[in-house]
């Protein structure tokens, strides 16, 4: 099939338009709309990885259409494609985003109020996140980026809590201001970058692909070599703080965070989970896309900023979830923690931290969406998710335990688990770098295995006050254990996070080209000789 | 230059026939005034006249074309690619204010109404050709005094006030640019700004009164963009004038004077060799209009105060399309004057949508009215999201084209305030998210704590109007070559 991607990407955008046409009384048809739409993707998404393991190119099942090009005279061709493609970066999160999708559906079964704008809603926001991960052109992964936020803003603003309307306005105000950051780079990536393929005639192009290969103009202000400076920065430096910092607020990174817990707490289950799962990999996927390879020689430049920020957010991280009171807000915090082991493994360098990294984002896409799904079942049965209203819920909830001894320990790196695997890397890649190319200091890269002790902690700390001890619940609700709709959202979660911890390779194998390739590019210059 | 007195009605008699579009609206303004004579009464037929000769005016700039640039009057006027684009805008925003008008109902003083408006925009066209500051003063004055009594068309106290508060404004920035003007001339010898004569004349003055005089000058010019600092008539008037004349005054005196104001800008910068540098002036009122305007409209509680607060920020992005002063930057400033065009009306015609309906543009009222009014609700979001600068809407491939000649700007000539005007107008755009989502937010978000509101009707001319309009600014998202291609081909001269 030749659309492979597009189809990925517009089915839903498709689905919701004609789910448009029915009236809105007719609940059931949405929720089952929504659905077929995240199998359709499901079977896309199995020719999708078949196409990909046959092809054998750096970018595969690409697709490459013009899309604005504009004559503007003297000033040459401003040019953007309509280009979409695979590689080991994006392939994992694409099949995350399929699959998350498809557990976000299901776990939005009893969503009752509004069913036809929440479920038109959550097919334009699919759309926009595979869109965003498959994007090759900076002005089309733009449009795909901010497209995300409109509809999360009204899935947190009207479904979330008590404090969604607070919420909400944070989460997009936050994220508009990265956005912001990153549109500024982006025209002034595009004014300096031009496709080399038409000699006579200079054409500014987005893509990202030409920005990647250096196709600078001479003499414009982000090509490497410019001197011209502003402050204690040259021009590339400042762009490379705007971008990196707009990326690491949607990652997020302390101190840029705040707006993580207060969405988390007020978004309703589903959509915690989307956020988690998918648009923190958004953040991460924009730094391992675009400003990894487009900026390196500023991710060595500001090498001790970054891994001091990845550190931090995996320390401070860690110790806001030990002093948290509500289930969702501590495991919040373990998504800042978590994510700053991603940073970690990027900044390093090395084939390890970065295969490590992409690895984590996948495996906490996962584990992520299991903890928020299972602090979404306590919070139905009860609406209370204090952690020291509850003790000795073992008993009641046998199953429902299983499950979170699952989650948690794989949010907390058990080997088995996908996190170890992914954490383990991280760390190989960070002690190398100490040793070799010295992006990581050292004292840095033993620091953050304190993060995995303080992980232990905290989980075991309140598997220790929820389950054990005698039975008290201070909410006086009923406690049934899991039905069978959460069931169906919980196995494939736990299954998947069992899966990629026992059986690694092939995962590693789809990602390794990716971090090989990103590696070669930092040693060519932390090592001229 | 002397002319003989049959040279001189020759050259008459040659420029009244290439001022087809404004001879249209000047019919259209005697017919209606006629109509009223004969003691016609209903609304719609002076629409239907005004309608008419709006759509011919603007039909007939498009038959008419003026690649090269033709001088009107000995040198009073001048008929170019520029003043057709803008002249084209202004006809589809009165033709878009007239339907406006209509789907409202009824008016008291139709004929009033209708001619009123069409001398605005009589006065409009002749604004973007002049050449000679006396037709400067002469079309500023058409468009001002028309829309003063219509800022007071409602006929009500804040309306008396809003009309006087505006009518005092005005008469002030007149009065300082007529004064700026004389000392112009004294200084050039010439009142034709376009004219080699008055380049070189001031390219020889290295007097500080040039630059006086050209801020006085400047003043007229700003107040009818309101733009910072003389934006301070517009929140009052908007609350109180009747919603079409607001779309009307939020956009086509606004893009006339934003117009004038480069021709000017041009002039009296001569070419760069200005001993004063206007282009950091333009690029200082840009920066204060948008932050003034967006930090001012968080606070507002009405739909249409913000709107004038708004309107003043986007005077200030206006401008800031204009900063760059290059052929380049103007033509995305005509692009982002039409993407503006459709998003205001797109905003004021739902507002309209909802005025009707429920009585009130106070965004408390509009609580949860999503749930009753949910076509008009969603279309007026998607025009505020392009209002803000958000993909997938024109405004943010206007926004875009802005921002990028602005950094190319920069990168050529190295002038800080250029970078300045970037950064603070992209950081303006998370401001403005702000107060442009509480609209939304009240819509969708916030529950109506009131009684059950009346259920309003989906299928009126109005939200069609309105959907078209935001169709149109999806369109120009996918497509821009649509615009861009062909305001590509428009060459400018000064």
């Amino acid at each position: 099939m030749k659309h492979l991607l597009s189809l990925l990407i517009f089915v839903p955008v498709a689905a919701a338009f004609i789910g448009l046409l029915i009236p809105s009384t007719q609940k059931n048809t949405f929720r089952y709309i929504t659905l077929s739409v995240s199998l359709i993707q499901f079977v896309l998404l199995v020719f999708v990885i078949a196409d990909y393991q046959a092809a054998g190119t750096e970018f595969r099942l690409v697709e490459q259409t013009p899309w604005i090009t504009l004559d503007l005279g003297a000033w040459g061709t401003l040019q953007s494609h309509y280009f979409v493609g695979l590689d080991g970066l994006s392939l994992p999160l694409v099949a995350l985003s399929v699959f998350i999708m498809l557990i976000a559906t299901l776990s939005s079964w009893n969503i009752d109020d509004k069913v036809k704008g929440y479920f038109t809603l959550l097919l334009i926001l699919n759309g926009a996140i595979i869109g965003s991960f498959c994007s090759l052109d900076f002005l089309l992964f733009y449009v795909f980026f901010e497209f995300m936020l409109l509809p999360m803003y009204f899935l947190i603003g009207i479904w979330g809590g008590p404090k969604r309307e607070y919420a909400s306005i944070k989460f997009f105000l936050y994220t508009l201001l990265g956005s912001i950051f990153i549109l500024m780079v982006m025209i002034g990536l595009y004014i300096s970058v031009q496709d080399p393929s038409s000699s006579d005639q200079l054409i500014h192009t987005f893509s990202i692909m030409h920005m990647k290969k250096g196709h600078f103009i001479d003499g414009s202000i982000l090509h490497p070599l410019a001197t011209p400076s502003l402050g204690p920065f040259s021009f590339r430096g400042w762009a490379f703080l705007l971008v990196f910092f707009g990326f690491a607020i949607k990652l997020p990174v302390v101190p840029l965070h705040t707006w993580l817990p207060d969405a988390h707490v007020q978004a309703p289950t589903p959509i915690s989970i989307i956020l988690a799962a998918l648009l923190l990999k958004v953040g991460a996927y924009g730094l391992a896309r675009i400003v990894w390879p487009i900026f390196p020689d500023q991710v060595i430049y500001f090498h001790w900023m970054i891994s001091f920020i990845a550190i931090l957010s995996i320390i401070y991280g860690a110790l806001n979830a030990m002093a948290s009171k509500d289930l969702k807000i501590l495991i919040a915090y373990s998504s800042v923690s978590h994510m700053g082991f991603v940073l970690l493994g990027l900044v390093s360098g090395t084939t390890e931290g970065i295969s490590g990294a992409v690895y984590q984002m996948f495996s906490h896409g996962i584990i992520s969406a299991l903890l928020f799904a299972l602090a979404g079942v306590l919070y139905d049965r009860t609406h209370d998710r204090l952690i020291i209203n509850y003790s000795g819920l073992s008993s009641k909830m046998p199953v429902y335990f299983s499950f979170i001894l699952i989650g948690f320990f794989a949010s907390l790196g058990l080997p088995g688990f996908s996190g170890f695997i992914a954490e383990v890397m991280v760390f190989l890649g960070a002690f190398k770098s100490a040793g070799s190319n010295h992006l990581i200091p050292a004292w840095m890269a033993i620091l953050s295995v304190s993060g995995l002790i303080l992980g232990a902690a905290y989980y075991l700390w309140t598997i220790q006050r929820m389950f054990f001890g005698k039975f008290a619940d201070k909410t006086n609700s009923a406690l049934p254990d899991l039905d069978r709709r959460e069931l169906l959202i919980l196995i494939p979660l736990a299954i998947a996070a069992f899966v990629f911890g026992l059986f690694p390779q092939s995962l590693i194998d789809v990602i390794n080209p990716f971090a090989k390739q990103l590696t070669d590019l930092f040693a060519s210059l932390t090592n001229p000789y | 230059m002397q002319l003989s007195l049959t040279d001189q009605l020759q050259w008459i008699a040659d420029s009244t026939s290439i001022l087809v579009p404004e001879l249209i609206l000047v019919a259209g303004i005697l017919s209606v005034i006629l109509l009223n004579i004969f003691r016609v009464v209903h609304f719609r037929i002076y629409g239907a006249v005004a309608i008419a000769s709006v759509t011919l005016s603007g039909l007939s700039v498009l038959l008419h074309w003026h690649t090269d640039p033709v001088s009107l009057f000995n040198h009073l006027l001048r008929a170019d690619d520029f003043s057709s684009a803008y002249k084209l805008l202004f006809a589809l925003g009165t033709l878009l204010t007239f339907l406006l008008s209509l789907s409202s109902g009824t008016s008291n003083k139709p004929a009033e109404y209708c001619s009123l408006l069409l001398t605005a925009t009589l006065g409009a066209n002749l604004l973007v050709m002049s050449t000679s500051f006396i037709m400067v003063i002469l079309s500023l004055e058409l468009i001002s005094i028309s829309t003063y009594v219509l800022a007071g068309f409602h006929f009500t106290k804040p309306g008396a006030e809003g009309s006087l508060k505006y009518f005092l404004f005005g008469s002030a920035a007149t009065a300082i640019m007529i004064y700026g003007i004389s000392l112009l001339f004294g200084l050039s010898g010439t009142l034709n700004f376009t004219s080699s004569e008055f380049v070189s004349h001031l390219i020889a003055q290295h007097s500080s009164l040039v630059m006086l005089s050209g801020f006085f000058i400047l003043a007229g010019f700003l107040f009818k963009a309101s733009a910072v600092p003389f934006h301070l008539w517009a929140p009052d008037v908007y609350e109180a004038a009747p919603l079409p004349v607001v779309a009307f005054l939020s956009v086509v005196p606004k893009l006339a004077g934003v117009a004038a104001l480069l021709k000017f800008t041009l002039a009296i910068n001569l070419f760069g060799q200005s001993f004063f540098d206007w282009q950091t002036v333009i690029a200082a009122v840009a920066i204060l209009s948008i932050v003034v305007g967006n930090l001012s409209a968080l606070a507002q509680k009405e739909a249409k105060r913000m709107m004038a607060y708004s309107s003043i920020a986007q005077a200030g992005f206006l401008m800031a399309a204009m900063a760059p002063l290059s052929l380049q930057s103007m033509q995305f400033m005509i692009f982002y004057s039409a993407v503006f065009l459709i998003m205001n009306f797109a905003v004021f015609t739902l507002l309209q949508q909802f005025e009707t309906t429920y009585k009130t543009t106070s965004i408390h009222a509009l609580a949860g009215l999503a749930k009753t009014a949910l076509i008009p609700s969603v279309l007026l979001t998607m025009a505020l999201i392009a209002l803000t600068g958000l993909p997938p809407t024109a405004g943010f491939t206007a926004k875009l084209f802005v921002f990028s000649s602005i950094w190319e700007a920069f990168t050529g000539t190295g002038k800080s305030i250029l970078l300045w005007l970037l950064l603070i107008g992209l950081l303006n755009t998370v401001i403005s998210l702000f107060f442009y989502l509480k609209i939304p937010f009240y819509l969708f978000i916030r529950a109506n704590t009131l009684t059950e509101p009346a259920s309003a009707k989906s299928f009126t001319f109005t939200n069609l109007l309105g959907l078209v309009l935001v169709i149109a600014l999806f369109v120009f998202f996918f497509y821009p070559a649509l615009l861009m291609g062909w305001l590509n081909r428009i060459n400018f001269v000064l």
